[in-house]
């Protein structure tokens, strides 16, 4: 098929697609993020089995294959009497496996923060939790845009995942094997897609670095 | 974790009697909350009767450990040859974007982009079910370990250009005056310093192979996960049999990370190469 055959067969698909992976990216995303912090607040905190439970969580959801972990959700958590819709299911991998590397470059970026800074913090009498808020996370956010930005670029990667239940709306992933199964869209109709994530990446990389360059601490 | 002091122990002093005894009550609090999240988890276990033997008493038969093994051997292979190969195009590719040559190195820029910006997914779909249509005739482990590689190879690429950025410059400039030709001192003085710097990153991206390798059941490779698959429909034990596969993934993975960690930590306390890193 050539391309113009498909855009005009399948265009709308396509743009819905686009929308669907971007819509599912951006939730994901939130949600990794949202969990993420509070993941790595765990993790530095002084209680001990809270901390390991963070580290625990981490490795988990670091190596667990995303294939590996959406059977799990879709196919296995049923037999204990918890059943999910598709959408969900995918939408909890896709939260769970970023929220992961989202605690491991939040805790990079506490990494960055000099220990004077929370000797001053400490002197001026900031409580813990204060010194969490006030001090390390906006550091800690400051210096981790750049490791975001690709977070989120993964994240929409990871949302490819998608494609492997039945999902509807179908993504971009998805929407390639849906046309390639009922005509032999060929070459043209993973181009399309390609492109499609391409794009999106590189919008992403871009307004990154854009952000890095205004938020960035110079040391 | 790492052997260098990190932030996590330095946000707070050493605490009083006062905060010693409400860190002490809070992380009984702690305990007692996580034995309970775990107790629900068992009790939702016992009460859809999975722990009932009929799931789990195959898994003390060494012929299901064998029929696993050789499900995560092809696994191993998988992903070991797909890294070689993600190698070798990696390198073409940093080399390609270290050219003077303009055509030659947005060539390899937009290549690596591409790589980089579309899921693995979508290559393994376009082995699947696009190349078999043009007649070229591949088996299931090529079908899975081409499309892992060319997923991994502009990340490999990236990584490899990063080691050699990190090798200070002074090395090329003094191999160049000693007469070496800009082939030779790459090879001989820039690249072998710039490997060392990236092992821990090629390392991880093993693991993100490893991991991709598992959409092998897409193309019905006989990996670790189809095996699997074999094993549920042979004993009908769904939630047993993917329960123990993800964590025999989960543990691989968490081994070769902390390989990946224990190397890089190791690069950063040798003193010579600190200046570098």
């Amino acid at each position: 098929m050539t391309i113009s055959a498909l855009l005009s067969q399948y265009g709308d698909r396509y743009l819905l697609a686009l929308v669907t992976t971007w819509k599912l990216t951006v939730l994901s995303f939130l949600g990794a993020f949202a969990i993420g912090i509070i993941i790595t607040v765990l993790r530095v905190c002084p209680i001990k089995p809270l901390r390991a439970f963070g580290d625990f969580y981490v490795q988990i959801f670091r190596n667990i294959p995303g294939a590996a972990l959406l059977i799990l959700l879709v196919y296995a958590l049923p037999y204990l009497n918890i059943v999910f819709p598709y959408n969900t299911c995918v939408l909890i991998a896709t939260i769970l496996i970023p929220s992961a590397f989202c605690s491991e470059h939040l805790m990079s970026g506490i990494n960055t923060i000099s220990p004077g800074q929370i000797e001053a913090a400490r002197a001026l009498g900031l409580s813990f939790f204060q010194m969490i808020r006030r001090v390390i996370i906006p550091q800690a956010l400051r210096s981790s845009v750049l490791p975001m930005t690709n977070l989120l670029v993964a994240t929409m990667l990871t949302t490819s995942l998608a494609s492997q239940v039945p999902m509807r709306p179908l993504e971009l992933t998805g929407i390639v094997s849906y046309i390639n199964t009922r005509a032999a869209g060929g070459v043209m109709a993973f181009v399309i897609s390609a492109v499609l994530y391409c794009a999106s990446a590189v919008i992403i990389g871009f307004a990154g670095s854009l952000i890095d360059r205004k938020v960035r601490i110079q040391r | 974790m790492s052997k260098t002091p990190s932030i996590r122990d330095m946000l707070y002093e050493e605490p009083g009697p006062k905060t010693k005894k409400q860190i002490r009550v809070i992380t009984l609090f702690a305990i007692l909350l996580l034995a309970a999240l775990l107790a629900v988890v068992i009790r939702q276990f016992y009460i859809t009767g999975q722990f009932a033997p009929r799931y789990w008493y195959f898994f003390g038969r060494w012929t299901t450990w064998r029929f696993l093994g050789q499900g995560l051997l092809v696994t191993l292979e998988a992903a070991v040859t797909g890294s070689i190969i993600a190698f070798l195009l990696g390198f073409v590719l940093m080399r390609g974007k270290l050219q003077k040559n303009k055509i030659i190195r947005g060539a390899s820029v937009c290549l690596i982009e591409f790589t980089r910006g579309v899921p693995t997914l979508l290559f393994i779909y376009f082995f699947f079910l696009v190349v078999p249509q043009t007649g070229w005739k591949l088996s299931a482990f090529w079908k899975i370990t081409l499309p892992c590689a060319i997923s991994a190879c502009g990340v490999v690429a990236e990584a490899l250009r990063s080691g050699v950025n990190a090798v200070p410059k002074g090395q090329s400039e003094a191999a160049l005056s000693l007469g070496l030709t800009k082939t030779r001192t790459f090879y001989k003085v820039v690249f072998p310093q710039a490997i060392r710097f990236v092992i821990p990153s090629l390392i991880a991206e093993l693991v993100i192979v490893l991991k991709d390798t598992t959409f092998a059941y897409i193309v019905t490779c006989a990996d670790l996960m189809q095996n699997a698959k074999v094993l549920i429909s042979n004993y009908d034990a769904m939630l047993s049999v993917y329960l123990v596969v993800a964590l025999i993934y989960i543990l691989i993975n968490y081994l070769l990370n902390k390989l990946s960690d224990r190397l890089a930590d190791r690069l950063k306390q040798n003193p010579a190469e600190r200046s570098a890193a």
